[in-house]
């Protein structure tokens, strides 16, 4: 699918908290990717072990669900920064100005909730799993949900910062979408 | 009540801009709280949701599509499609279609279709005297068969929405058929425009081209073989043939074809990575929503509202087919398999339809909305990268929408196109 990072608005000014923001998901989104091409090693040399060693190393299903758990909700999150979650707006867009602007908030509120609420309740899965070591790993189920609170985490300030830019009038979600950005 | 509260905060959410996957989230949260759920268990639907062993061929599919787009294997396939059949007339429309088959067998993905054969093709076309919406249009509407020709990551989306008693490597026989029925539909429309527009038609190569261009696009057709192969002889489970794809993609890109740069690799996994993460939260978000569609016995709902109908199959099959097509053209297709396959799989066993077959429907249903206004991922790249108005595509593209509706009917009434195949696996 063609997604790529919204461009800011033309005009737009980043601050200093953008500019950290930024890096963040840029950060993000290296993290993912480096753990994407691990995936893919581990992959290939349970290939290799199970059809040409003759010896399967059992710990990698475990270990790629755990690494494809923590990709999905890194780069989940960066998503929020750089709009590039699936989501429908034409309908949003052909309300008048007032009702747009306010479904934008209510929008940005949700996302805002949900992540809290995310980070929350992964913090509440961390204790009573910390004891349970994923099978073939020996590692603690709690890191799995680990992921959560750093993806609820991040939805939080990322959705925080897309409030505070529209209430400064410098909102990121920049020019309407066109068919040229290729972007839904 | 708690079943408004779901439906309608889901659907106040996509209204507002919320992103599909944290639409169904935050109406599940909603949900939860409503009935006295524990919220631990939503988030824990929703990490089990994403923990699947087969989910895993998601991120191989999607990075061996990309690394084809950035690799050379597209611009390869194309030239095979171009000596086999650029001969007739209208040759290029039907050289898009015959290498969107290829492409879209080895890709998986009906968008990275468009966007890797029209940015091929349509610079091409433009140049031979083709008017640019009906390149727009060819390369848009083929590029389903990505979704239809095995491997097809949506496939594997079907299967686990299904409840993962649905055979994946039986999934994937049974798109075949299908898929080249619809591409046959679809050259016939793109040859009978191309008569009425007086296109002309390329001059045949010779055998010696044509046997050239062949071996050169091997090793790149081989990716599909691997993959589908794989699987199919069950030697391979479909998350190793993936990523073993995906390894051998590297290969035949960065060794033999020398095509693969740094670049073109790092672009390739950013884009998977993104993907990836898009799909998969939406399949965990859908998992946790399934959990609660099931204690409101939504299908059972569903089944009854449809029988008061009509207690006719072929009237609820078409309504059926009426309401995909009707969500596929506001909805993506990859959520619209995960709400939609719980809620209408009981309804469809219930008219003794195997869900195979539900499946290749569910397939071209989804994959035509891709194609149209307002939300159709296919129609907006292929329109950005032919420079042609959206208004000004959809008002020549129904042609390929009828071809394409004509081999969905066809498959929804004649199980045998889709069933013949995976029957013989038995």
């Amino acid at each position: 699918m063609a997604i790529e990072p919204q461009r800011p608005a033309q005009g737009e000014k980043a601050g200093p908290v953008d500019h950290v923001l930024d890096a963040i998901a840029r950060l993000g989104t290296a993290v993912s990717s480096v753990l994407l091409v691990t995936l893919i090693a581990i992959f290939g040399w349970l290939v290799w072990g199970r059809y040409v060693m003759n010896d399967t190393p059992t710990w990698v299903e475990q270990a790629s669900l755990m690494i494809v758990s923590w990709i999905v909700f890194i780069s989940a999150a960066v998503g929020v920064r750089e709009h590039t979650h699936l989501r429908i707006e034409f309908i949003r867009d052909l309300f008048p100005d007032p009702i747009r602007i306010t479904l934008e908030y209510v929008s940005d509120l949700l996302m805002l909730g949900f992540g809290a609420v995310m980070f929350w309740q992964g913090l509440g899965l961390l204790g009573p799993n910390w004891d349970r070591a994923v099978p073939m790993l020996g590692i603690s189920e709690s890191w799995r949900f680990l992921a959560f609170c750093v993806c609820g985490g991040l939805i939080v300030v990322f959705s925080l910062a897309r409030i505070i830019d529209r209430l400064r009038g410098v909102g990121r979600d920049g020019p309407k979408a066109t068919p040229a950005d290729g972007a839904l | 009540m708690g079943l408004f509260i779901l439906f309608g905060l889901f659907f106040f959410g996509l209204i507002a801009g919320v992103p599909v996957a944290f639409a169904l989230g935050i109406a599940t949260v909603a949900g939860f709280l409503y009935e006295g759920l524990p919220l631990f268990v939503a988030f824990q639907r929703i990490m089990s949701g994403i923990s699947v062993f087969s989910l895993l061929a998601i991120p191989f599919f999607i990075f061996a599509g990309e690394l084809m787009l950035h690799g050379g294997i597209a611009a390869r396939l194309v030239r095979l499609a171009a000596a086999a059949v650029g001969a007739m007339r209208g040759g290029l429309g039907v050289v898009n279609v015959a290498a969107s088959m290829l492409f879209g067998g080895i890709s998986g993905s009906a968008v990275a279709d468009t966007s890797a054969l029209g940015s091929i093709l349509m610079p091409v076309m433009k140049e031979k005297g083709y008017d640019p919406d009906y390149a727009v249009n060819v390369t848009v509407t083929s590029s389903i068969a990505g979704v239809v020709i095995p491997p097809s990551h949506n496939m594997i989306l079907f299967a686990v929405a299904a409840g993962g008693g649905i055979s994946v490597s039986k999934l994937f026989l049974a798109g075949v058929v299908p898929g080249i029925l619809m591409c046959v539909c679809l050259a016939v429309a793109a040859y009978l425009v191309a008569v009425k527009r007086g296109y002309k038609a390329e001059v045949f190569p010779g055998w010696t081209s044509l046997a050239i261009s062949f071996a050169v696009a091997l090793p790149g057709l081989f990716t599909a073989v691997i993959i589908v192969g794989g699987v199919l002889s069950g030697v391979m489970t479909v998350t190793e043939s993936g990523a073993f794809g995906a390894i051998y993609a590297i290969v035949v890109t960065a060794l033999v074809y020398r095509e693969l740069t740094w670049e073109g690799f790092r672009t390739a996994v950013v884009r998977a990575v993104r993907t990836t993460s898009m799909v998969m939260v939406l399949v965990g978000c859908a998992s946790a929503f399934a959990y609660l569609l099931a204690i409101y016995r939504v299908p059972d709902h569903l089944a009854m509202a449809l029988y008061s109908v009509s207690e006719n199959p072929v009237v609820i099959l078409l309504t059926l087919n009426f309401l995909l097509l009707i969500l596929g053209m506001i909805m993506d297709m990859a959520a619209l398999i995960l709400i939609c396959t719980p809620i209408f799989l009981p309804v469809v066993i219930g008219l003794d339809m195997d869900p195979l077959q539900f499946g290749i429907i569910m397939m071209m249903n989804l994959g035509l909305g891709l194609c149209t206004p307002p939300v159709g991922a296919c129609l907006f790249v292929g329109c950005a990268i032919g420079g042609v108005k959206i208004e000004d595509a959809v008002k020549t593209i129904w042609p390929f929408y009828l071809a394409i509706l004509v081999a969905l009917m066809l498959v929804t009434y004649v199980p045998a196109i889709s069933m013949t195949l995976p029957g013989l696996i038995d």
